[in-house]
């Protein structure tokens, strides 16, 4: 027992070290699989995920998020890992993981673990001391919880697939919107070099819904899927440009979720941006909201932006912006329109929606039980009629609704609110293109 | 007249208490129930104390289950934990709405009703609590290598969580206590759980910890501290993520050592 608690200040202080390091990955879900214990072993997944803590920036504390490794071969510009930098450097071992894993997990700390890494000589030695990792975790200590994974890009694909049935999700950072701004921050890194173990998964899990079609009992393959994370700012790119990124790999490789990063100076760069208001906090949240957009709501890149207007007006939600240029389908009757319709209204989620439907099939709604069910009435007051009636008289006017909306006591982050009070609004507020 | 059935604050009393006044024939109009201890009493009422019986809720629970559907049978289990005094009537409206209807299963849609919307709205906020509490249990090792969690629930979740880390921790011995009801959950090795009524505090608190259980707690705090990314601090936002009743017994909120 000496022994293992002299090890421990050891463990404390690379466990600071790398999980200072893997801060800036943004994906700690651990949704998407429901799986039951089965009397063995330890842990269990449900579905919607569950946060265990929330971390001093407001960020849901689900998995223990750490690398294994800071050490790194590559030189990315915007990496605070990044083989240039004076930092101090660690690497755990597999059976260091373990202990932690299963350590924080019986005393419910975690959801389980995120596990990513720095390129350690080379990515194929990189991915097998993960495939390790997970190996020891699941067989072994017989661990049932959650694993999300890297696959590093330019290991071995047998590598890759053996880890791909040991882990949860699995994701590979495009870093960056495009190739263009990869090239210029990281050009070691190649765009098609980290397509290659996205294509893999995809087919993998493709693959592997047939055969558990044919045996129920067949191992699973990334059952929840696979997610990406870009950063925001540092390269020039608007908007639209990163939304239509964002759908094209829902659409094309069927990704799970896409993550947003504001950009963070950690490093002194001459080819860095330096942002003035710090990192663009609302303009990430604004992607986040368009993000659900696309993946609930029906919602195409095309409708939301388009090339003449490239980006989102910081002081409006996405959705929001939508329906006041296309005021044209408004108002929308609750007790009539059809589920989409409903989905397009402000203000309607498509819980709500869902529960708008099946309650109006068995009676008349008013706007007392529309409140009840979850409808922010704030915003959709505008925009709905129900049992033909508006809630109060309201003009369908763009800048009627705008000032309305704005009005309200929406807090809006990062100071954009400050801009507005003193200048006359118009529809094209935008504090970004302020003088 | 009306009647007024007073009911134990606990599912198997709310559902005594429904089969009770359905069985008193007085008609759905005349009776009223309530889980107010100390009510003022008013004129022209009567009052009826209603003794939890297990028989009696198991069969109003299995009718509620099969002719109104699991999901109206979770609304209720859900609904009966959180403290709001209008909830056993709104229940017992709720159930005898639903079995006067044709297709029973359609009463968990109908939130034109007022009782129904109320018993999904109590559902919904005791749902909230009890998801919240999955995450937020801490659990220590004590020397004997139980793990001991304490909580202090706005809504008796104990019933509704214990499912989900019997499930998450089959080979542990654990224990739950809600200090607030001074009820435990307790699961012994390979077993189910069950939940003891009154437990004093000092029968599970007297027990030191094991010795790694330090260690744990204090690479918890650093990997807590050091996930936080600066240049992003939200303190606000943590707060509404994670207000402040819920971190007394989570550990990596806690300044000095509570436990030797």
């Amino acid at each position: 027992m000496g022994a293992w608690v002299g090890q421990q200040m050891d463990l404390q202080r690379k466990l600071e070290i790398l999980a200072d390091a893997a801060k800036y990955d943004v994906a700690c879900t651990s949704s998407g699989v429901d799986r039951g214990n089965g009397k063995k072993g330890m842990g269990n997944c449900i579905a919607p995920g569950i946060c265990h803590s929330f971390s001093s920036d407001g960020r849901c504390l689900s998995l223990l998020k750490i690398l294994f490794t800071n050490e790194c071969v590559f030189d990315c510009k915007y990496c605070i890992n990044r083989r240039s930098n004076d930092v101090p450097r660690a690497s755990f071992t597999p059976q260091e993981v373990c202990d932690l894993v299963i350590g924080f997990y019986r005393r419910n700390y975690i959801e389980g673990l995120f596990l990513s890494s720095g390129i350690l000589r080379s990515p194929d030695v990189t991915m097998e001391l993960l495939y390790q990792t997970l190996y020891k975790l699941r067989r072994e200590y017989d661990f049932q919880g959650y694993i999300h994974v890297k696959a590093i890009p330019g290991a071995d694909a047998r590598l890759i697939e053996k880890t791909g049935y040991l882990a949860d999700r699995m994701s590979v950072n495009l870093e960056l919107p495009t190739a263009e701004g990869l090239q210029a921050l990281a050009p070691q890194k190649k765009r098609e070099k980290m397509l290659a173990p996205i294509q893999q998964v995809q087919k993998g899990c493709t693959q592997n819904k047939q055969e558990l079609m044919l045996y129920r009992h067949a191992p699973k393959f990334v059952p929840a899927g696979q997610s990406t994370q870009m950063i925001i700012g540092a390269t020039g790119e608007n908007d639209w440009q990163i939304l239509k990124v964002a759908e094209h790999m829902y659409r094309r490789y069927e990704l799970k979720r896409v993550f947003y990063s504001a950009f963070l100076r950690v490093n002194e760069d001459s080819l860095l941006p330096v942002l003035p208001g710090g990192p663009p906090l609302l303009r990430e949240h604004r992607l986040y909201q368009a993000d659900w957009l696309l993946r609930f709501y029906g919602f195409g890149a095309e409708e939301l932006l388009t090339e003449d207007k490239p980006d989102f007006n910081l002081l409006l939600d996405p959705k929001c912006d939508w329906a006041l240029r296309h005021l044209e389908r408004f108002p929308v009757e609750v007790m009539k329109a059809d589920y989409h319709t409903l989905l397009r209204v402000p203000g309607i989620g498509y819980r709500s929606a869902q529960r708008i439907v099946k309650a109006r099939r068995l009676g008349t709604l008013d706007y007392q039980n529309l409140k009840k069910m979850g409808v922010v009435l704030k915003r959709a007051v505008y925009f709905i009629t129900c049992g033909g009636k508006q809630m109060y008289p309201v003009k369908l006017k763009e800048d009627y609704i705008l000032r309305n909306l704005l009005d309200g006591k929406e807090k809006l982050p990062g100071g954009a609110k400050k801009e507005v009070s003193y200048r006359q609004l118009t529809l094209f507020d935008d504090p970004r293109f302020s003088v | 007249m009306t009647h007024v059935f007073q009911c134990e604050d606990t599912l198997t009393g709310m559902m005594t208490g429904v089969y009770d006044a359905w069985d008193s024939r007085l008609g759905h109009q005349k009776v009223r129930l309530t889980t107010a201890q100390n009510i003022d009493r008013e004129f022209f009422c009567e009052y009826v104390w209603v003794k939890p019986d297990l028989t009696k809720a198991e069969k109003v629970l299995r009718t509620v289950r099969e002719r109104l559907g699991e999901e109206a049978y979770e609304m209720i289990a859900y609904a009966a934990s959180y403290p709001d005094e209008r909830k056993a009537d709104a229940i017992y409206r709720m159930i005898v709405l639903g079995l006067s209807l044709p297709v029973g299963r359609q009463i968990s849609g109908m939130l034109t009703q007022p009782d129904v919307q109320l018993v999904f709205e109590l559902k919904r906020k005791a749902w909230h609590i009890a998801h919240r509490y999955l995450g937020f249990v801490r659990f220590r090792e004590l020397r004997t290598g139980v793990l001991l969690s304490e909580i202090d629930a706005e809504a008796d979740v104990l019933a509704l969580i214990a499912p989900h880390f019997t499930d998450r921790l089959p080979m542990e011995n654990w224990v739950i206590y809600d200090r607030g009801r001074q009820k435990a959950a307790v699961h012994p090795l390979g077993k189910g759980f069950f939940i003891l009524e009154e437990v004093k505090e000092e029968e599970f608190f007297g027990i030191c910890n094991s010795k790694k259980e330090e260690c744990f707690e204090a690479l918890w705090k650093t990997f807590h501290r050091a996930i936080g990314i600066e240049e992003r601090t939200n303190t606000r936002l943590q707060g509404s993520l994670l207000p402040g009743k819920y971190r007394r017994f989570m550990n990596e909120f806690s300044t000095e050592k509570t436990y030797a």
